[in-house]
């Protein structure tokens, strides 16, 4: 645990300022500090409403790292299998392709506009390099599902 | 072979439950030269110290050593213990076998071993020491005070009532700081005018100060006792002797009321010949020379307005900066702070939006003098819809500020009620993330406030934006754990204090240190709050750190009480602990000069070497060091004594 987050002064700065929190259940505060204690709930799945858009962080005046401990706590769930369904379908892509966002034809139609190559120069480029990427995501254990 | 005795402290049980005192004082007196070695459970009493007193004239000793604390606690005791009896005091030597010893070990056998080797070493020294003799400087009987603020006011009538000169300089048009810019004060309600005004008026009727405005310090020389001071008189314009205050000049100027008053935080407005308050101290006015017409362009109309609407014939546009002299013999820096700067916090939109506020305004808007004449209008409008928010620029890493301002719980609390009692259909919430009600009569005051019914909801504000036309404060009520939004009309920054920005030149001109705060450091933080490190410099008000006004007017008094009981001497004794350069060796590199922190070194054009000024040497030894010839020798530290102290460790 980043020792920082024992230092949060409770003024909630991260709560008021979380734009997910202002449709969702996601309490930034609460899970700084549960991580404060020791005491997470992986269940809770409103973990995963964070959008690591960085306002909490940009704005804690304990300076604390919160969207980095945030992303710590989420590969922690992660780990014990819990996680939502659409960030599990990212790895399906990563699997697929190398990339959480495959190209597409209009960003293809751009690159060109650019005068850049179709594909960028990676595993989009390199087949070989994509199965590298799987190499490593079989001997990390990250479970994935066709 | 010297004499020397040797004395070891129990301190209690600090040092005897890890340290085997007795094993000590068994070893230490098989030392040849060590003739007198006693033990005792305190040694700093009364008691302890007649032992050695005893001890010095029985056996004739020629030095003596104390193992116990830290130097730093005891040594100017000891040193005059020995002197009583009539020894040079700096033929005493400390052992520290508490702080280096006992309190840092848990092995007894080892801690034990350990003390007996550092007492060893401090007897190797001992047997070294040469007596050494302070020299006497005289007092100049006179003091400087920087900054006219509360801390400054209140520090020169303490000096000048007990009958010592005062150069008070105050680089404004007018005494008064901040103060004079408040309303209220909390949490008596007191209007700050009427109590700060008599004050002013009495420094610039005191036979025994003399009040430079306008004026800035340029230059500080010599030391405790014996200071330099160059002052800068900057031109006003206007004749002060002939001015008499009247102000038919200022409502005469073409540009009246159409500058911004820097005294009403640029929410008023004054011309370009002004004086920044009806009260201000001296009563003459200024003329602005990067505004008035005549001095920027030549030419203003047909001819200045003001010139001809004075009686006095005052207006002198040909003013040219004055230079003032003189020699004081203590300083007291009160310098004061700079409001923090609101747009650093960019999520608040204090740049954006003419009703979110800062503090120091709304206490110019509640102001009789104020641009609203005390009346809470915000765009023409009473605003019914009152946010304030806290911490604004305090506690906040984000902008460099780790610090609690100490001002602003309380200054909120009194402005919300200044709010309701003017507006008493007002719905007034204060977003906390803290409270901090820690003087005398604070929390009593909080509690009458939220009797009148201001809400205090704790969670600091996130945000403040616009929408439509409205204004909206979001935060998170941590106590119940959920965000919320208020629309406001008129949202309050609770801005913290910063150092102030001017006061680093003075820093720097003293050679004083900051704390990581930023503001100046003192001697000690809790046993000598208002002392520098630096002789004969003292520090007033928030120039030391954020405090409130009983607080600065404390801490001025006490300022005042040193520089008086300095002043009070006819001469001073420097410590005799300074380094001395070998004339004979020394070649004139002026290593030594570029090294000291303290400007003492000095060259001899004549002799090609260099010399110390005894006044300013603190004995850091920096020079000692790096003297490529070995000709500087520093007092009470020489190679011989500091070998001699190794070699018994080694």
């Amino acid at each position: 645990m980043n020792k920082d987050v024992r230092s949060c002064m409770k003024c909630g700065s991260c709560t008021a300022s979380c734009p997910s929190g202002r449709v969702v259940a996601f309490r930034t505060r609460k899970l700084v500090e549960d991580r404060a204690i020791g005491e997470i709930d992986y269940d809770d799945l409103s973990l995963w409403y964070c959008t690591t858009c960085f306002n909490c962080m940009e704005r804690c005046p304990r300076g604390i790292d919160i969207t980095d401990e945030i992303l710590k706590i989420r590969e922690e769930a992660y780990r014990k299998g819990k996680v939502l369904e659409p960030h599990r379908a990212v790895l399906r892509y990563i699997y697929r392709s190398g990339h959480a966002v495959p190209i597409n034809p209009e960003v293809r139609e751009k690159r060109m506009a650019l005068g850049l190559s179709e594909l960028p120069p990676t595993t989009h480029t390199f087949e070989e390099a994509l199965l590298e990427v799987r190499r490593i995501m079989e001997d990390e254990g990250i479970e994935y599902k066709e | 072979m010297k004499r020397i005795g040797v004395f070891i402290c129990h301190c209690g049980v600090n040092i005897s439950n890890t340290v085997d005192v007795k094993k000590v004082v068994e070893e230490i007196s098989k030392i040849p030269s060590v003739v007198a070695c006693a033990d005792y459970q305190y040694m700093c009493s009364d008691p302890g110290q007649d032992m050695i007193k005893k001890a010095i004239k029985e056996n004739q000793l020629d030095s003596v050593v104390v193992a116990a604390c830290s130097p730093r606690m005891h040594e100017p005791t000891f040193r005059a213990t020995v002197s009583d009896a009539g020894m040079n005091p700096y033929c005493f030597e400390m052992s520290n076998i508490r702080e280096q010893c006992s309190w840092v070990h848990l092995d007894g056998e080892k801690a034990t071993k350990k003390a007996i080797d550092l007492v060893k070493s401090s007897v190797a020294r001992a047997s070294l020491l040469e007596p050494l003799v302070s020299q006497g400087v005289p007092v100049v009987p006179k003091a400087l005070v920087i900054g006219g603020g509360i801390a400054g006011i209140q520090t020169s009538l303490d000096i000048a009532n007990s009958g010592y000169k005062v150069y008070l300089v105050e680089k404004e048009p007018s005494i008064g700081g901040h103060m004079a810019r408040f309303d209220k004060t909390f949490p008596t309600l007191d209007c700050a005018a009427c109590i700060l005004t008599p004050k002013m008026v009495d420094v610039a009727r005191h036979p025994n100060i003399e009040l430079l405005t306008y004026s800035e310090v340029e230059s500080i020389d010599g030391s405790v006792g014996n200071f330099h001071v160059r002052v800068k008189k900057n031109p006003r314009y206007v004749d002060m002797e002939k001015c008499t205050g009247c102000g038919s000049c200022a409502e005469a100027c073409r540009l009246a009321g159409r500058i911004a008053s820097e005294f009403d935080m640029g929410l008023g407005k004054r011309g370009a010949i002004y004086v920044p308050f009806p009260q201000a101290v001296p009563l003459r006015y200024t003329i602005d020379p990067e505004k008035c017409l005549f001095l920027k362009h030549g030419k203003c109309g047909t001819s200045p307005k003001c010139a001809d609407v004075c009686t006095t014939d005052a207006i002198k546009f040909d003013d040219k900066p004055e230079f003032v002299e003189f020699d004081v013999g203590a300083i007291v820096v009160a310098t004061g702070f700079k409001e923090f700067s609101a747009e650093l916090k960019p999520e608040y939109c204090y740049d954006k939006y003419p009703n979110v506020m800062t503090g120091l305004e709304l206490e110019r808007i509640f102001a009789p003098s104020g641009p609203t004449g005390g009346k809470p209008k915000i765009n023409g409008k009473e605003p019914k819809r009152i946010v304030f928010i806290s911490c604004v620029g305090s506690r906040d890493k984000k902008v460099g500020n780790a610090y609690c301002s100490r001002v602003c719980c309380m200054y909120i609390a009194k402005q919300a009620h200044l709010l309701k009692e003017k507006i008493p259909d007002a719905d007034i919430t204060v977003m906390y993330t803290d409270m901090r009600a820690f003087g005398k009569g604070y929390e009593e005051f909080y509690e009458r406030v939220q009797k009148e019914g201001i809400k205090y909801r704790r969670g600091n504000a996130a945000e403040v934006y616009g929408q439509d036309g409205k204004l909206f404060v979001r935060a998170e009520d941590t106590l119940l754990g959920e965000p919320y939004e208020l629309e406001a009309d008129l949202v309050v920054l609770g801005t913290g204090l910063t150092p102030n920005p001017l006061a680093e030149g003075i820093g720097k001109l003293l050679h004083l240190s900051l704390s990581s705060d930023g503001f100046f450091l003192e001697a000690h933080p809790k046993l000598r709050p208002v002392d520098t490190v630096i002789d004969g410099v003292f520090l007033a008000g928030v120039a030391q750190g954020p405090k409130d006004i009983p607080d600065t007017v404390a801490q001025a008094s006490g300022a005042a009480s040193h520089v008086v009981n300095l002043l009070s001497k006819d001469e001073i004794f420097a410590e005799p602990t300074i380094a001395v350069v070998d004339e004979d060796a020394c070649v004139g590199c002026k290593t030594c000069m570029l090294l000291c922190p303290f400007e003492a070194h000095e060259f001899d054009e004549e002799k090609g070497v260099m010399k110390v000024n005894a006044a300013l040497c603190k004995g850091c030894g920096s020079c000692a060091a790096a003297c490529p010839s070995g000709s500087i020798r520093m007092n009470h530290f020489t190679n011989d004594q500091i070998i001699a102290q190794l070699l018994e460790v080694l």
